[in-house]
């Protein structure tokens, strides 16, 4: 019943974005779907970064690797989807074990430029070695897709986000979830209150990675084809970034509305910005955020409920 | 008795600085030790060595008879050692019931998921220490000094440690609040406590302790009684000579 209570917003949430297809066109739903997907991947980035403070700036690694996977495994093997798509996000936990051995060592900038470097790794290898399997720099296409139509991957996009997003929610309301912020507020302080540091950073890369492998392949069969500039991308990693920074890291509701601001945002701005001036609206928005809402718009509503009750309270 | 601590020719350089030289010394099961030494004689060093968040240099840790040198911090937590850090390090956007849930947690990640926290324990140890109901909803920023002591010492006590390294608890604290401290170690003490309390405040110390052991520039100058060792002439020269 408690349980029921707390997650009536996440209802409420649930059944408006359901009604949706009703009233706005498939255009608009293409949008979402995109919306969505990046808030899969922010979210991927929040229970990691957000929550633990090490701070990853080689998300699209972990996407791409399960992109990669799935898109091989079903255009060389003919593999099935329902094979093709857990055999990636298992495929990506493991791939994240290359960025937990320097989160054992180290912190900060550092740990950001070493996942950095993973992912430009990445970049290159998916493109000279073995461009049989790869496609090379052309990537792979004609990909098998999971559903056709906007709104049966609305909704597919939607479910998935959705379930994600609640878990991870109920998730860090847990002694876990405060354990793991524990190692982004004082790490050693955290060990000496006999936190075991190592296994809760496992957790949270492991945990980090399979949502993001979720998305990763889901994504890749959405689109229906990969390719290494799509993915391993510093505009696709700003986005990400950008979206859970500006709806309030470590709060998991804050990168999916953080999410769904920023792809609307673009998609609005792009007749006046073709190009590569969206990196500009990037730093706008982030330094915006920074100044005006540094904990995210999350933070915001909560305040904004907090006055509209005290307004309340007082008449 | 038996031996709960026993640290043995114990060495940590920093550099060229020897900051614990040789060290040796051993606290038995339900004992108090006084640590005191003038300032930057290695007393907050053997705290760190204690709980591995520095390696020593040579020399063995011994812990209810186990050599614990391979055991890493959150190891020797769960085997009964817990320690106040000097200088408070709250968790800043946790409340105080919050930061002593930390101390209260269980090693296995599933119990940390399923089993919801202990909020009357929690509330409990807070007021043992001294926090009063609205304080312990209360987020480290808006506490003052000495409740950043009080909850250092909360969150170590709700881990239940056999051992408890006290580095400083008095400092910054007004008459009134050393007494209430004072008057919770007694009472843990009685418990089966068994801990060592490093502190400037020799007068808040003095009853608090059975033993005490004087360090200067990182070796032991005096070991006894309070009363030897303030007699001690080593000892009144390394105080003044600072
Ligand atoms: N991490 C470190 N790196 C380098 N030097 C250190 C480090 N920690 C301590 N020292 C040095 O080691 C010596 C012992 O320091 P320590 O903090 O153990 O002294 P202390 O007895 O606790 O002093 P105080 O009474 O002032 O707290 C000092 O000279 C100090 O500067
Ligand atoms: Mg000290």
């Amino acid at each position: 019943m408690g349980v029921l209570v707390s997650l009536r917003w996440w209802l409420v949430f649930g059944v408006g974005m359901c009604l949706l297809p009703l009233v706005v066109s498939t255009g608009t739903l293409r949008i979402l779907v995109f919306a969505q997907f990046l808030a899969i991947f922010a979210m991927s980035w929040d229970i990691l970064s957000g929550r633990t403070g090490y701070i990853s700036f080689g998300h699209p690694f972990l996407i791409g690797i399960a992109g990669y996977t799935t898109a091989m495994l079903t255009y060389h093997l003919g593999v099935p989807l329902y094979f093709s798509i857990p055999a990636a996000v298992v495929a990506t936990m493991i791939g994240s074990i290359f960025f937990f051995i320097p989160a054992l060592r180290t912190r900060g900038t550092y740990f950001a430029v070493v996942t950095l470097a993973f992912m430009e790794v990445l970049y290159h290898l998916m493109q000279v070695v073995q461009p049989k399997l790869t496609g090379g720099t052309r990537g792979l296409s004609g990909l098998p897709t999971i559903i056709l139509g906007a709104v049966p991957n609305y909704y597919l996009s939607f479910g998935v986000m959705f379930v994600i997003g609640v878990g991870l929610w109920l998730l860090i309301r847990t002694r876990l979830g405060t354990a793991l912020s524990t190692i982004r507020m004082d790490e050693d302080a955290a060990r000496s209150s006999g936190l075991n540091t190592t296994k809760l950073k496992l957790f949270a890369f492991m945990l980090s990675a399979f949502v993001a492998g979720i998305g990763g392949a889901l994504y890749t069969h959405y689109l229906g084809s990969i390719a290494p500039r799509g993915i391993f991308d510093i505009s696709f990693l700003f986005s990400i970034l950008i979206a859970a920074l500006i709806g309030g890291a470590g709060t998991i509701v804050g990168p999916i509305m953080g999410a769904y601001f920023l792809t609307l945002l673009l998609e609005f701005l792009r007749p006046y910005l073709p190009g590569p001036e969206r990196y500009l609206i990037y730093g706008a928005i982030t330094l915006l955020a920074y100044y005006y809402a540094p904990k995210g718009f999350h933070n915001i509503f909560g305040l904004l409920w907090q006055r509209l009750g005290a307004l309340g309270r007082r008449e | 008795m038996t031996d709960l601590l026993e640290v043995r020719d114990l060495t940590k350089r920093f550099g060229g600085l020897t900051a614990v030289r040789n060290l040796g010394f051993s606290v038995s099961e339900g004992e108090s030790l006084g640590l005191i030494g003038p300032n930057g004689a290695g007393k907050t060093t053997v705290f760190n060595l204690i709980m591995s968040e520095l390696r020593q240099d040579s020399g063995e840790l011994f812990f209810q008879g186990r050599e614990i040198s391979k055991y890493p911090t959150h190891a020797r937590v769960k085997l009964g050692i817990a320690r106040t850090y000097q200088v408070p390090r709250p968790f800043g956007e946790m409340t105080v019931t919050e930061n002593i849930r930390m101390g209260m947690m269980p090693d296995d990640l599933w119990q940390m998921l399923t089993k919801g926290p202990q909020h009357d324990a929690e509330r409990d140890i807070g007021k043992d220490v001294g926090f009063s109901e609205r304080e312990v909803a209360m987020y480290p920023g808006e506490l003052s000094m000495g409740n950043l002591r009080k909850l250092e010492l909360a969150r170590t006590i709700a881990a239940e440690p056999k051992l408890l390294l006290l580095d400083e608890v008095f400092a910054g604290l007004t008459v009134g609040e050393i007494a209430q401290i004072s008057e919770l170690l007694v009472e843990k003490r009685k418990q089966g406590l068994t801990y060592i309390m490093v502190s400037h405040d020799l007068r808040a110390l003095a009853p608090l302790v059975d033993r005490v052991v004087v360090m200067s520039f990182g070796a032991i100058i005096a070991e006894g009684t309070f009363k030897e060792v303030i007699a001690d002439k080593k000892v009144r020269e390394a105080y003044l000579g600072q």
